[in-house]
């Protein structure tokens, strides 16, 4: 829904990405927003490269691997997902009438939310009982649901960003 | 060379990836998916080739390469059917020639590590150093590989069908 006036901490955010050089990098030089991207993209094959397989193994599709062994792989999930978030900042700071009221953004930054929470669900919950299996050990059933909602909760992030272009909310 | 571009972009399944609103977004989400599967999945057994995670056993990565190969079958499908839609569009961008030196060499260093070094692995023999490096190799050919993708776009020259 595209509102008849913009919110005044939209412009704000703008002005803020305007005098932070931000808009300036990504929007009136050649490469910022192409180097913006493929490091967006990078950073989710990185985060779905450890965190999709750790899912896969905590859903019990791959055994032989004790899952705190490749929780090692995370951290470097977690480096992917940094970058893809600052990236990810930087679009929507240089343009944040598109995004925010782009359907497929809002439903990106929902599924954001929930496999965040699942995160944190995880490490509240499960983490410390999946910690002490051994390599082929049955995984929990609540670990194998937080495994599942993770692994499609990435692949709709991935959805959503892709589709992002097909909506442009004050283009047309 | 553009007569046999003209050629493919009247073709039916080129035209409808050009004029389907589905089709390409349909195509664009399957090669982001599978590229994400099959990059990341590379990356994984790269970082643990390099020494990352070394107590979890390199051999048996071997049971997530099936879902790389599913990642890979639907990176090249979707791949092919973006490419049929505007062939010159790619076919005539070095970076295009670029991504698919980088990502075929990064796959056939994630490919040989599989072969030679889990079966080393297995038999519970040290890595030799070459195996570091080739899994470094791997790991940054790869990383190039996606960024010359995403740098297609911006790169390209030649559009001939519109």
């Amino acid at each position: 829904m595209i509102p008849h006036e913009v919110p005044h901490w939209m412009v704000a955010l703008g002005r803020w990405g305007i005098d932070t050089g931000i808009y300036g990098m990504m929007m009136n030089t050649r490469w910022g927003w192409p180097i913006a991207e493929a490091v967006h993209f990078l950073g989710l094959c990185l985060l779905m490269g450890t965190v999709g397989l750790f899912d896969l193994r905590m859903m019990g599709l791959v055994r032989g691997i004790p899952l705190a062994a490749l929780h090692r792989l995370v951290p470097y999930g977690i480096f992917g997902y940094a970058l893809s978030a600052a990236t990810g900042f930087c679009f929507v700071i240089s343009s944040p009438l598109e995004y925010f009221y782009n359907p497929a953004w809002q439903a990106k930054m929902a599924l954001m939310a929930i496999a965040g929470l699942n995160m944190i669900v995880f490490y509240l919950t499960t983490a410390r009982r999946v910690y002490v299996l051994g390599p082929d050990d049955r995984v929990p059933l609540g670990a194998r649901i937080i495994a599942i909602i993770s692994l499609f909760s990435w692949m709709g992030v991935i959805t959503c960003g892709r589709v992002i272009t097909a909506f442009r909310p004050f283009m047309e | 060379m553009m007569d046999v571009f003209r050629w493919i972009e009247q073709t039916p399944v080129s035209i409808f990836m050009r004029e389907d609103f589905y089709a390409y977004f349909v195509a664009l989400i399957f090669h982001a998916w599978g590229m994400a599967f099959l990059i990341g999945g590379g990356m994984a057994v790269s970082l643990r080739t390099m020494g990352v995670a070394s107590d979890a056993p390199l051999e048996k990565f071997a049971g997530f390469f099936p879902f790389m190969w599913i990642g890979a079958v639907m990176a090249v499908l979707s791949g092919v059917a973006l490419l049929a839609g505007y062939p010159a569009k790619a076919l005539t961008n070095w970076v295009f020639a670029l991504k698919f030196a980088c990502l075929g060499s990064g796959i056939v260093l994630v490919w040989r590590i599989r072969y030679v070094y889990f079966s080393m692995a297995a038999a519970g023999r040290v890595l030799p150093t070459r195996a570091r490096w080739m899994g470094a190799a791997a790991f940054l050919l790869l990383g190039a590989g996606v960024v010359c993708g995403k740098l297609l776009l911006y790169t390209n020259k030649m559009l001939l069908a519109s």
